[in-house]
């Protein structure tokens, strides 16, 4: 599987296996690149270019040629996922009896990852049920002050292809 | 180690004929292979197409690391069983690179047949444990299938290798600490639910992926209970509920991903060290073994030839020059890695077989993974041999050869007829890896030998009231017992049965060599011992 690189808003496949002898074959669309690394230099297919790199997270900051470029590396299990890396589920179940403190949300409004869509009460706790994914809210099933046994449909989510 | 003096005219006639012939037969195994991988009914295709699910190359190509290469094992399985309708017995096997570690692939092909796993589907998986239990390699589950073939239940079900052997296998796997994940891309029922279940990890694909002892359809015969796909075994029901399942994804590019992340995490085990030095390539073109390998089974040639177009710099040293020179042995390096050779250079005599079995000690006492050569047409017979003890001569070497620690690969490149086949680690013997190039025969003796002796005993039975045959009358009794016999001795027939790993295009020999001895070198070994050699 090749890693995704955003460089500079431009979508980039690519991946690199090593050689031996600190020598990499970076493959991307164009084909295969034989990459050495010399401290603050980098030779690719014979042509040595002097870099700076600056590192934050999942994103690069390299210094090249007079230009700066931001290189950002998408995590494959995020890419694939549907809405992100809660996952694709539809229906948002109750993770055990209780009742309804509040809800947050109504029928056909959007809701963003992480978002509080409802609270629950149980076992003198309470807990916020929030949005796996980015979504629209297809029908809210229970009401504050209502009582729900375990696995009960809470909240559904517009199915992402119908979106 | 000194460059091997080649005595091969590359512009003789005889060169040149066998060049042809044998990129001839290179050529048809390429067509073959690519058949096998890619020829499917247009129908299959249509259903995975409708069902959103890859092919098995594309699943296999997006779980390994870019630019790496997969040694797949085992291509033409069962292409000379079940009227030559499962391309591969319907699973692909290999071993590729995955987050920089070594593993066994095993993976279901819905394209044949649903998946479904035919008795050389299971001898192929139960095959593929065998090897990551061997070389102790992690096992990656691409798991796709419609279950067994309920036809052939009874040739895949209950024997000691069979159906059941894949789940020991699993367990066995988890006790000696090697990891492995299953993905479920399909339905996974009956026995086909265990390979998860029986994995360490294991994502399961929502929407396409289930995991159940019994279908839907089944449960209402069963218990009158009517429930769906998702609800009995689907992703949410064992990721959420049952906890069958560990990992949940969106989609099989999804779930490719989340095993790529957790064959990421495992322990990389320590190979074991034997010398490496830095690789070459080899001196001589191993394009020139197309014109060294004769067109005539029965033609000898000299396996040092092969030797030189096979290791790093066709640099050899070897022992015994003198002694025994039926048998070749000495030292060399592929891909860097040193390894002992032994290879036929004719038939095996008394001399040739104490020096075998003197060689396996010598290996396995430094540690020296060891590659056999087979162009083996037996131990000599005779009087006279017999006097000298070649049965038990023959006995060291099989002892030898079956006492090893050592790794040990076998590469059948012409012949392996009788005993030859044991004394130079045949399939029996658990070499790690067994290959076979594309002309090579395999038999318990040569195809005229037999036919031979068994036209003899009709022809007996047959006159047995003072009668007596025609020519033509011997002739029709023979040509069916000597195509028989030559069909069931080739290469694909042995490759269709699984009685080796694969049948190899002579040039691709040094790399698989390189990919199957680096395999073997995750399994510790033990101090050397032997059981007791008939002196």
């Amino acid at each position: 599987m090749r890693h995704l690189l955003i460089i500079d808003e431009t979508e980039t496949e690519a991946g690199l296996t090593p050689a031996g002898d600190d020598l990499y074959f970076l493959h991307d669309a164009e084909g295969t690149h034989e990459i050495s690394f010399h401290g603050c230099a980098i030779c690719v297919d014979d042509v040595m270019e002097s870099v700076a790199v600056a590192v934050d997270g999942n994103t690069a900051y390299v210094h090249l040629n007079g230009r700066a470029h931001r290189v950002e590396f998408r995590e494959p299990v995020d890419r694939f996922a549907k809405g992100g890396a809660g996952g694709g589920a539809d229906a948002i179940a109750a993770p055990m009896p209780g009742s309804v403190v509040a809800v947050n949300v109504e029928a056909g409004q959007s809701v963003s990852a992480g978002q509080v869509m409802m609270v629950i009460e149980s076992m003198k706790l309470e807990t916020a049920i929030k949005a796996p994914r980015d979504a629209v809210i297809e029908a809210v099933h229970v009401g504050t002050g209502k009582t729900f046994n375990k696995g009960a449909a809470l909240i559904a989510l517009v199915p992402l292809e119908e979106e | 180690m000194r460059l091997i003096e080649t005595q091969i005219d590359i512009s003789s006639p005889e060169f040149q004929a066998n060049a042809i012939h044998n990129r001839n037969l290179a050529g048809q195994l390429a067509e073959r292979h690519q058949k096998a991988r890619f020829e499917r009914p247009a129908r299959d295709l249509e259903r995975l197409a409708r069902q959103k699910k890859m092919s098995v190359r594309e699943r296999i190509e997006a779980l390994l690391d870019p630019g790496t290469p997969f040694l797949e094992l085992s291509t033409l399985a069962a292409n000379q069983a079940y009227g030559g309708d499962v391309p591969g017995a319907a699973i692909v096997t290999g071993i590729g690179v995955i987050a920089g570690q070594e593993v066994v692939i095993h993976a279901d092909d819905p394209a044949v047949k649903g998946g479904a796993w035919y008795p050389l589907s299971v001898k192929k998986i139960v095959r593929a444990l065998d090897i990551a239990i061997e070389n102790r390699l992690p096992v990656v589950h691409l798991c796709d299938s419609a279950g067994g073939f309920l036809p052939l239940q009874a040739d895949l079900f209950a024997d000691k290798y069979l159906a059941g052997r894949i789940f020991r296998n699993q367990a066995t796997l988890s006790k000696l600490g090697v990891p492995q994940v299953a993905i479920v891309l399909g339905h996974c029922t009956a026995g086909g639910a265990y390979i998860p279940a029986l994995s360490e990890y294991n994502v399961i694909v929502r929407g396409t992926g289930a995991i159940f002892l019994g279908g839907p359809p089944l449960v209402k015969a069963a218990t009158g209970e009517v429930v769906t796909v998702d609800e009995l075994g689907g992703c949410d029901t064992h990721t959420q509920i049952s906890g069958t399942a560990d990992y949940p994804a969106d989609s099989e590019m999804h779930a490719l991903a989340i095993a790529r992340d957790i064959v990421g995490t495992w322990k990389r085990t320590e190979k074991l060290k034997i010398e490496r030095i830095a690789p070459e390539a080899p001196h001589y073109d191993p394009a020139e073994l197309y014109g060294i390998i004769p067109r005539d089974i029965k033609v000898q040639f000299d396996m040092r030839e092969v030797i030189a177009r096979i290791v790093d710099g066709s640099r050899f040293h070897e022992y015994q020059p003198a002694y025994g020179t039926t048998l070749i042995c000495g030292f060399a390096h592929i891909w860097g890695m040193r390894v002992g050779i032994i290879g036929n250079n004719g038939v095996l005599f008394n001399d040739s077989s104490l020096k075998g079995a003197h060689f396996m000690q010598l290996c396995d006492q430094n540690r020296t993974p060891i590659l056999f050569l087979q162009n083996i047409t037996g131990y000599m017979v005779g009087r006279e041999y017999e006097h000298r003890g070649i049965t038990k001569d023959g006995a060291k070497m099989i002892m030898a050869v079956s006492g090893l620690e050592v790794p040990k690969i076998t590469v059948i490149v012409n012949g392996s007829f009788g005993a030859g086949n044991y004394g130079m680690s045949g399939r029996a013997f658990d070499p790690r890896f067994l290959f076979m190039w594309p002309q090579s025969q395999i038999s318990v003796m040569g195809a005229d030998q037999a036919a031979n002796v068994l036209t003899d005993l009709k022809v007996r039975q047959a006159t047995r009231g003072g009668d007596t045959l025609s020519a033509e009358a011997v002739a029709a009794i023979r040509e069916p017992i000597l195509e028989d016999y030559r069909r069931m001795s080739s290469a694909y027939y042995s490759t269709s049965e699984m009685w080796d790993d694969g049948i190899l295009d002579p040039v691709d020999t040094r790399n698989a060599l390189a990919i199957t001895l680096s395999a073997s070198l995750n399994k510790p070994i033990d101090r050397p011992h032997f059981g007791v050699f008939r002196m």
